[in-house]
């Protein structure tokens, strides 16, 4: 055999064997890996309505029992009714934090477009259809330290206690601000924009649009809220 | 022949920290700076580097004479990227935290000059036991300064270690003061060139 043909072959072989030891140890792992973006995921639902401190790791079992035992997930169609369970194509997702049979907070997932790619995330409202509980990411694909600092606890939490509704009560959404809320923003609507993270402007702005799309599309579930206690339908 | 003067215990003992791969050669040096703000993220970056240039000099040892010379470089990254690959797996399988906080860099240790220079310098040269045991003391040469960096930026930038407090309340009540900037990439320059600095005076006594 020539020269030429047996690196061919060498690096084929080469190539076999690592293609099969890798494929074997992806379909080997996969349960377990999947199992673990679920947890994570029911993690940041519990994150975003401070029910579960980053600064305070829990179990996975601790993790599961907390959100079988305060979370529950259902849809929203259209017009801002409650569907139970989980519906059509149609409805959009909502999940409720339910303390003592009432939501006590509802939870939006975010789909974001970042700079790099998606950010999913979620955001929690609370029962008055108003303030923002919560904010919490659980994949995306920012720079790290500059865009990435989004999955840090600094950053989420300043979205809590801050206002989807203008002074008048009309709808405003939450943003970030370019910098700091308080250098960037005029006074009445600070209540509306969180601290901006330097180095991340593109960022900033992406997410901004992303969570205000998100929260046109449950306006009228927000409405529903605003207007007073809002029951979850049985079943689901 | 003692066993501390055996080839193969030198190849495991010299890139401890006599050859330390970042203090003498300064490669890996960028991993280095980005895993070091907790122990927990720098441990793990050592082990699985320790992993990776372990057994990747111990397999392109093994078929170092069989490798066809003009394709030796793929082979060699075909090697790496699939130990590299496999680490990530077990790490997302297994530690999905420090793996979602380790990020990109993981991966990166494909990019590691450390992994890449052992394998072209010394397994394609050197039997598999003795590359095994080069490779085992260039990852554990770099984990130790990896865990060095972290511990001082850990303890110094947040009062914490493995993430539990170690720096009692009462000195916070007193006065005391996290360095904020332990926790920024520039803060662990600084400590690698004064471990340097440390290195060469006791190596030159």
């Amino acid at each position: 055999m020539s020269d030429q043909s047996t690196s061919i072959a060498f690096t084929v072989a080469i190539a076999l064997v690592c293609g099969l030891l890798l494929t074997g140890a992806a379909t080997g792992l996969k349960e377990r890996k999947l199992r673990n973006v679920a947890v994570d995921r029911q993690k940041n639902i519990l994150k975003s309505v401070g029910l579960f401190d980053p600064d305070r790791p829990a179990a996975v079992a601790q993790i599961e029992q907390l959100y079988q035992d305060s979370i529950r997930c259902d849809a929203v169609d259209g017009t801002g009714r409650i569907v139970a369970g989980d519906s059509g194509a149609e409805a959009l997702p909502v999940c409720f934090y339910v303390k003592g049979n009432q939501p006590a907070a509802y939870i939006l997932p975010v789909d974001s477009r970042g700079l790099w790619g998606r950010i999913r995330g979620y955001l929690a409202i609370e029962k008055d259809g108003k303030t923002v509980a919560g904010f919490s990411v659980y994949n995306h694909n920012e720079t790290p330290g500059l865009g990435g600092e989004i999955e840090k606890p600094w950053f989420q939490k300043n979205f809590v206690g801050k206002r989807i509704v203008d002074e008048t009560g009309a709808f405003a959404a939450v943003g970030i601000a370019k910098g700091k809320v308080t250098d960037a923003i005029a006074a009445d609507r600070q209540a509306n924009y969180v601290d901006g993270i330097s180095g991340a402007t593109l960022t900033g702005k992406f997410l901004t649009g992303g969570l205000k799309e998100v929260l046109l599309d449950y306006e009228p579930l927000s409405e529903q809220f605003r207007a007073g206690p809002v029951s979850l339908p049985a079943g689901g | 022949m003692k066993l501390t003067q055996s080839p193969t215990f030198r190849a495991f003992s010299e890139p401890l920290a006599k050859n330390n791969p970042v203090f003498i050669q300064s490669l890996g040096i960028c991993s280095a700076l980005a895993v070091t703000v907790q122990l927990n993220t720098a441990i793990v970056m050592a082990l699985a580097m320790t992993f990776v240039t372990a057994f990747s000099s111990l397999t392109i040892s093994a078929m170092r004479n069989v490798i066809p010379r003009n394709v030796r470089m793929i082979v060699e990254l075909s090697v790496i990227a699939s130990l590299v690959i496999l680490a990530d797996e077990v790490l997302r399988a297994f530690f999905y935290d420090i793996s979602k906080q380790l990020s990109v860099f993981v991966g990166l240790i494909i990019t590691n000059c450390i992994v890449m220079g052992r394998a072209e310098t010394y397994a394609l040269g050197n039997p598999p036991l003795r590359s095994f045991m080069d490779g085992l003391g260039n990852g554990a040469g770099y984990g130790l300064v990896l865990v060095t960096v972290a511990f001082i930026r850990e303890l110094l930038g947040a009062g914490k270690l493995f993430g539990f407090s170690v720096v009692p309340q009462a000195f916070y009540d007193h006065g005391y003061l996290n360095m904020g900037f332990m926790q920024l990439a520039p803060a662990a320059f600084i400590i690698i060139g004064l471990l340097v600095w440390l290195q060469k005076s006791l190596m030159k006594g």
